[in-house]
């Protein structure tokens, strides 16, 4: 008995389940449901479907490359019945498992920094757009006005000063 | 008694006549096996064979359909479900393993880009040389340059 994998969405399929249909150059193909079966006679390309583990892996959506998915295999070799090896090897896939999830989490979670990101950015630009909203631009209109004029006020003054000064340079 | 039951309903028939296994075409991943150097040849080049279209002389490796003379077989080549047979050609199609290493059973390798290109057109003079009279000289330089621009 083995756990086999749909091969529209690549889920599980547990005996009993799925049906099967063997291709005329001997390829068997494996459908979990009727939904992938009929994909398939449609000629869907998993890799563009949106619900497929295929399409989630094409598109970055999950994790695709670590060395934690090099363990689970198809490996068509009969071996002897040991049970060192057994317990060895139940205890590894648990561990295994564990990791993989974990990384798989990792990976989602760092996928979805980036949203946050853009998110603040976003709030930045529409805070900046919107800023009138927050702080009427009329807000101190009077008292930069009354600045201005004594700034003016001061120039001319100054300007008044610096022409008697170079009148009296040329009287010297 | 037993008797037939009448059949009100025809549903979708008109569909799943389109999905009999009778009537299934080639896959694109048994194409993409096709196309390798090691194959194509033999597809290329079969045995006379009455029961196909134009005695399976004529065979499009990537459309994976029989034509009944060189032309319609040249024809074909400008088409554009020939073109859009190329370019679904281009990446690497899914298979079985690929659903596989998606389900977690080694590393999900993204699918590659190359460049397909239509199969070179098969002495193609030679036999509208034979088939023609003189006035179809001119004919068959046309399709001598028309194999350029494709090959």
């Amino acid at each position: 008995m083995r756990i086999e994998n749909c091969y529209f969405c690549s889920s599980r399929i547990y005996p009993g389940h799925g049906i099967q249909f063997v291709r005329n150059d001997s390829k068997i193909f494996k459908f979990c449901r009727s939904k992938c079966h009929a994909a398939f006679k449609k000629k869907k390309n998993p890799r563009k479907v949106k619900w497929t583990k295929a399409y989630r892996k094409t598109v970055g959506k999950e994790l695709s490359v670590d060395p934690a998915f090099e363990f689970e295999k198809r490996r068509n070799v009969p071996l002897k019945y040991d049970r060192e090896l057994w317990t060895k090897s139940v205890d590894a896939m648990k561990k295994i498992e564990l990791i993989r999830q974990k990384r798989q989490n990792a990976h989602i979670m760092q996928r979805l920094r980036k949203g946050r990101e853009l998110e603040q950015d976003r709030d930045v630009k529409e805070v900046q757009r919107d800023l009138s909203l927050i702080r009427s631009p009329a807000a101190g209109l009077k008292e930069r006005k009354k600045l201005e004029e004594s700034v003016e006020e001061d120039e001319k003054m100054e300007d008044s000063d610096s022409e008697e000064m170079e009148a009296e340079e040329v009287v010297l | 008694m037993t008797y037939k039951r009448r059949k009100y309903h025809k549903g979708d028939t008109h569909l799943k006549k389109g999905w009999r296994t009778k009537r299934r075409t080639k896959d694109l991943d048994e194409i993409n096996e096709d196309i390798k150097d090691e194959y194509a040849p033999a597809l290329l080049n079969q045995e006379v064979d009455l029961d196909k279209p134009g005695a399976a002389q004529h065979y499009c490796l990537h459309c994976a359909r029989y034509f009944i003379d060189n032309k319609a077989l040249l024809d074909h080549f400008t088409t554009k479900v020939h073109k859009r047979r190329l370019k679904a050609l281009e990446l690497e199609p899914y298979t079985i393993e690929d659903s596989e290493r998606a389900a977690g059973k080694g590393n999900y390798v993204l699918p590659r880009k190359r460049k397909i290109e239509t199969q070179p057109g098969k002495d193609a003079d030679k036999i509208e040389v034979d088939d023609d009279d003189v006035d179809a000289a001119p004919a068959t330089k046309i399709t001598r340059t028309e194999d350029n621009t494709l090959a």
